[in-house]
């Protein structure tokens, strides 16, 4: 049986750390890579909340709702700069969207 | 109680975040995530913090989602207009493989902190509203400002950058 104990929580945040990541390399769909993002903040999060009860002081709770912040402006910044890139390219896939590399069609 | 509470959460954040990262259609990736995130605010219940579950709840699932799913629908992604993914499974296993020795460092590195039987915290009204606004208003208020200056430059940023150029 496995306990809800401190290690079992890093380990869970570990592996949800991870998926984050794989989903971010892997992917090619602009959503899904920024979903990844938000899974990896999460994984953080929850990485902070456990060590804040860890360590019976609020801070980590403090500085988990301060990346919730910095999350939801994340998303803000990040949508509009999909629709402005979707608005150019007609496309969701990363792989258009390298206008910095070529000459300029911004 | 609690441990199959956590075996039950974690094993869904676990479903929804592998569901996330492998489903084809991106709506349907989007709505495995909900799934994910309101598992990790349960988790954050279990971990005392009751202020964290409710923030968790409202503006994850209540902002981010719902302005995530919105998208999706505006620009209406069809699965046709998905990008082909031809080799995203090796791709996935060969991160994973990369990753295992990282984790395991990590791990380890956070085994060898001090041991405690009871993970419980003994502290009355620790987590909720109260706690967490003194502390934040005392200790954390420079902090704070930053944020919600940052949260300033995010409402302009995104106005700047979603509308439409008026010249050619």
């Amino acid at each position: 049986m496995i306990e809800a104990s401190f290690m079992s929580y890093i380990a869970l945040a570990l592996v949800l750390f991870s998926l984050g990541i794989i989903g971010l390399i892997s992917r090619k769909n602009i959503f899904i890579i920024y979903m990844s993002l938000e899974l990896m903040l999460n994984a953080i999060n929850l990485m902070l909340v456990t060590l804040s009860k860890y360590f019976g002081s609020m801070d980590g709770q403090i500085i988990a709702m301060m990346v919730i912040a910095i999350a939801a402006s994340e998303a803000v910044i990040f949508l509009s700069l999909i629709v402005a890139m979707y608005r150019l390219k007609k496309s969701v896939n990363i792989d258009d969207f390298d206008t910095l590399k070529q000459k300029g069609t911004l | 109680m609690i441990d199959s509470l956590f075996l039950i959460l974690s094993l869904f954040a676990l479903l929804g975040a592998i569901g996330m990262i492998s489903l084809e259609n991106t709506m349907h990736s989007a709505l495995s995530f909900v799934v994910s995130i309101m598992s990790i605010a349960g988790l954050y219940a279990l971990l005392n913090a009751s202020f964290l579950f409710m923030v968790q709840i409202i503006v994850y699932a209540g902002a981010i989602i719902v302005l995530i799913l919105f998208m999706i629908m505006f620009l209406n992604i069809r699965q046709e207009h998905a990008p082909k993914e031809p080799n995203k499974f090796p791709t996935m296993l060969v991160v994973a493989i990369v990753l295992i020795p990282v984790n395991y460092l990590i791990f380890e590195a956070f085994s060898k902190m001090p041991h405690i039987e009871d993970f419980s915290v003994k502290i009355d009204g620790f987590g909720d509203i109260k706690m967490l606004g003194v502390e934040l208003f005392n200790r954390w208020l420079l902090p704070f400002e930053a944020i919600s200056i940052l949260l300033l430059v995010a409402l302009i940023g995104s106005v700047v950058l979603a509308r439409k150029k008026e010249r050619e």
